[in-house]
């Protein structure tokens, strides 16, 4: 065996390309350290730190003998739980109904599942109020009063906001199963049903799980419903507000904020062997034709039609909500609810857009940063970043703001100088989403090819040209969705963000909160409305632009 | 000028992807690096363009020792396996872009641009896009484009895998031609042995990293170097010196460990109910059959036109042709 020499020729890089490349890897990383990495080390040493100020496990202790607190957190147990199996179940309905049946309507069942993550996560909570609360249209027209607030409305709030996360990795899970085994199973005489349990479920183990546990710990971590519709039914998500925010006890705070970190951690790492499993299987699989079989697509389509239904109910009352006179007495039209002057009116909905676009334009800055410099790194090196990329994902947005708070909210000239203001809460939503964004990003890297920079680089460019004629033109329609998509995400996030809000500085999700909370639910609807509105132009405009590149393209080959 | 590779070596990790390789590459010359996938021929062909780097060794090119200059600054062209047009720009802005690159003037970019186009036939497509093209089209377009900077040295990594078969030989054709008439010194990456012997001034044919044989392509194929040569580029019977001497090849005798390589075309059989050999199997190939026959316990290739009765099984009498075959290493 020959020794490996270290030095290698003829790769003579300019040197404004090494301090690109240097930039655009240590830039983000600078930001991962200090945004995420950060925060979350204090977090883990103030959750360690006891109250004369020693390091050890006094909190845990001393919050696990709480016998209130057991409750909490058997409350919260039980409510993600049921949440998760009625996600699972019903998303398994759905996501084979729209991916293996030829349903009609689809395009509107998956816009009503879409709805749901257009708006902050408490208007489904809201919608439900409107229809079943004691000043519902329910009981207001059979007299029948539901007990919605507490541990059956928390379930059906959080299901709807679930769901289409649910929905979403099933039919992925779906689209991995390849036509021959079916044909195979068909072949040997397998019934459909046989057919299904033999091939169909052991192909969606995985995605099962992971469904379950992704819908398990974003509702374990919700903080917007459980605010809203819970009632008397403490969960986890609220009593670590109530902590921090009512009783100042950062300490414990950061104790629940550690054991929320638990399901999250689960479900991402599942996902991660989910996603190994996909691409081991998914290689040159041919794609299930969705067929026709009346005694399975009948109740199928009623399960999907019926939920579709409640969904698009739910999320609609809450529009009907914003025009009416004073609910439910007075169902006359107005926009008077429209006239937001209490809770400090419109100004926190600038704010928000403003921390959106700074979230949606560094945060896409900084991810096409990073997938660039992971282009250029050794296997491994190239392998931890990655790793350092997703693992955002696993820390519940609830647990990123409290460790903001415990971080940035200090006396220090730096970090402190940023508390309170719209960039730290841009920050904090972009690294709350970063996982996402980077996937995306990543993918449509992928798509590149490198012969086209080899090429740009041997006809004589540099790193400029090749980003502009190589890069760029490929990537652009995954940096317009990235940009979107963190800017949508900016729009409606609240758990992330609700312990940065000062008495100053306020987002539109808390000013709904605040709203419903203070008794004006008209008001709270009318400004939800407003804020889905928002983020369906967006989504709007994001379509509109992915479009027009597409077509730009054919309408110049026409023309030529 | 003359491109001249000595010693080098290329290690991904602890792996040796490139062991020693002493090649010179002269003007206007046709070179064709051949061998099977993950030979390091790629490889190769990426470390003369700049792409990758490589460890020990030295990369000359006229007087110029490459180690030191990137591939943004050797001014030598390539054209990818993939075409790799630029999707938002047309033929013509293809073709111009290195030119632009360089801060040619519009004019004679435009100039050169439409000379190159009507070498590659092209002229009347300039205004398109590369997805409007046939595969053949596109590797045309990349062609000119590599072209146009008016590169040192070519560089092309297997331009017509992609491709199918009957555009594959119309272009292979054209290349030649262009390369002849412009004079450019030219390495071609294939693993496809008819492409490198048709198209070649000279084969390269690598194996594991390795260049087995330099040669014209008449001596790569009438007298290859190693066993492997000889297995890889064509077919041949590799025959043990033991074995020949029993079919009486003369020199068994001092061949030691050396292997001796009969191409099946200089084994004629003849159907021949008293002959020795006995017909193992035929496959038609069109033209010719070719035919494994058992004779004194060996089985040889062999290669005969129409013969009637020619099955499996049939007795046949066998003969080497005087002077064939040739002994190679192990």
């Amino acid at each position: 065996m020959t020794a490996v020499p270290a030095v290698t020729h003829g790769v003579r890089v300019p040197g404004s390309e090494r301090l690109f490349r240097q930039v655009v890897l240590w830039v983000p990383l600078a930001g991962i350290a200090l945004f995420f990495l950060y925060p979350l080390a204090i977090i883990v040493v103030r959750s360690l730190t006891q109250r004369d100020g020693s390091i050890g496990f006094g909190n845990y202790t001393e919050f696990l003998s709480l016998g209130y607190l057991w409750t909490v957190i058997g409350n919260s147990l039980v409510m993600s739980g049921i949440t998760a199996a009625l996600c699972v179940g019903l998303g398994l309905v759905m996501a084979y109904a729209m991916s293996r049946t030829r349903m009609p309507l689809k395009w509107l069942v998956s816009l009503a599942l879409a709805l749901p993550l257009l708006a902050p996560s408490l208007v489904q909570a809201l919608g439900l109020i409107f229809m079943f609360g004691r000043n519902g249209l329910i009981s207001k027209f059979t007299g029948i009063e539901l007990q919605v607030y507490g541990l059956p409305g928390l379930v059906m709030a959080n299901t709807i906001y679930a769901l289409p996360q649910a929905v979403m990795i099933l039919m992925v899970a779906l689209r991995q199963a390849d036509r021959r085994q079916y044909d195979a199973a068909l072949m040997l005489g397998a019934s459909p049903w046989r057919r299904f349990m033999d091939v169909t479920l052991p192909g969606l183990r995985f995605g099962l799980l992971s469904a379950a546990f992704v819908c398990f710990s974003v509702t374990i971590t919700d903080f917007g419903n459980a605010a809203v519709i819970g009632g008397g039914y403490p969960v986890l998500a609220s009593e670590i507000y109530s902590q921090v925010v009512g009783q100042m006890n950062f300490n414990m705070g950061a104790v629940v904020g550690i054991l929320l970190l638990i399901p999250t951690l689960l479900a991402f790492y599942l996902e991660k062997i989910a996603a190994q499993r996909h691409t081991m299987a998914g290689e040159g699989a041919l794609p299930v034709e969705p067929n026709r079989w009346w005694p399975r697509d009948v109740p199928l389509w009623g399960f999907s039609y019926l939920g579709t239904a409640f969904i698009v109910a739910v999320m609609g009352i809450v529009v009907y909500a914003s025009f009416v006179q004073l609910w439910p007495y007075n169902l006359g039209f107005t926009l008077k609810n429209y006239n937001i002057n209490l809770q400090g009116g419109y100004a926190s909905l600038w704010t928000t857009i403003y921390a959106a676009l700074i979230t949606a334009v560094l945060g896409t800055l900084m991810l096409f940063a990073i997938v660039l410099a992971e282009r250029n790194l050794s296997r491994t090196k190239a392998k931890l970043l990655y790793l350092l990329a997703i693992v955002p994902v696993g820390v519940p947005g609830l647990v990123l703001g409290l460790s903001y708070v415990l971080s940035f909210n200090t006396r220090a000239m730096f970090p402190g100088i940023l508390y309170g203001t719209i960039l730290l809460i841009a920050l904090c939503n972009f690294y709350h989403y970063h996982s996402q964004g980077f996937l995306t990003m990543i993918t449509g890297m992928r798509n590149v090819p490198r012969p086209l920079e080899e090429t740009v680089a041997s006809l004589g460019g540099g790193v400029g040209a090749q980003l502009r004629d190589a890069v760029v033109p490929v990537m652009m329609p995954t940096l317009v969705s990235v940009f979107f998509f963190l800017f949508m995400r900016g729009m409606v996030t609240l758990s992330a963000v609700i312990f940065l809000i000062t008495s100053k500085l306020s987002v539109a999700a808390v000013t709904v909160l605040r709203l419903d909370q203070t008794g004006r639910s008209t008001q709270a609807a009318a400004f939800s409305v407003i804020i889905m509105v928002i983020v369906l132009a967006a989504m709007g405009v994001m379509r509109a632009a992915l479009w027009w590149q597409a077509r730009r393209a054919r309408m110049v080959a026409a023309g030529g | 000028m003359t491109l001249t590779i000595t010693g080098l070596s290329k290690f991904y990790g602890s792996f040796q992807a490139l062991k020693e390789v002493d090649l010179e590459i002269g003007d206007d010359e046709f070179v064709c690096l051949l061998g099977p996938s993950g030979c390091g021929k790629t490889t190769l062909l990426r470390v003369v363009a700049g792409l990758e780097g490589y460890q020990s060794g030295t990369l000359r090119f006229g007087d110029r020792d490459l180690s030191t200059i990137g591939a943004q600054d050797r001014g030598f062209g390539i054209v990818f396996q993939s075409y790799s047009l630029f999707p938002h720009l047309t033929v013509r802005q293809n073709v111009g872009y290195g030119l632009k690159i360089r801060k040619t003037a519009p004019a004679e970019i435009a100039r050169q641009v439409e000379h190159l186009l009507k070498t590659v036939h092209l002229e009347d497509y300039a205004d398109r896009y590369p997805w409007q093209l046939s595969g053949g089209q596109q590797q045309r377009v990349a062609i000119a484009r590599a072209l146009a900077v008016e590169p040192s040295l070519l560089l092309l990594d297997e331009p017509l895998s992609a491709l199918d078969a009957r555009v594959r030989a119309e272009l292979r054709g054209e290349i030649r031609d262009m390369q002849r008439r412009l004079r450019v010194p030219t390495i071609m990456v294939t693993h496809d042995q008819e492409e490198a012997l048709t198209m070649a001034d000279r084969v390269v044919c690598m194996n594991a990293g390795r260049i087995e044989q330099i040669g014209s392509p008449e001596e790569i194929y009438s007298r290859p170097a190693t066993r492997f040569v000889a297995d890889f580029v064509g077919s041949s019977t590799l025959l043990t010196a033991e074995q020949a001497a029993r079919l009486g090849v003369e020199g068994a005798a001092a061949a030691g460990s050396r292997l001796f390589a009969l191409r099946p075309e200089d084994v004629t059989i003849r159907l021949d109910e008293q002959g020795p050999g006995r017909i193992r199997n035929v496959t038609f190939l069109g033209n010719v059959n070719r035919v494994k026959v058992g004779i004194e316990g060996l089985e040889l290739l062999a290669e005969t036109g129409r013969l009637p009765g020619l099955v499996e099984g049939a007795a046949a009498a066998v003969e080497i042709l005087p002077g064939a075959g040739v002994w190679v290493q192990p």
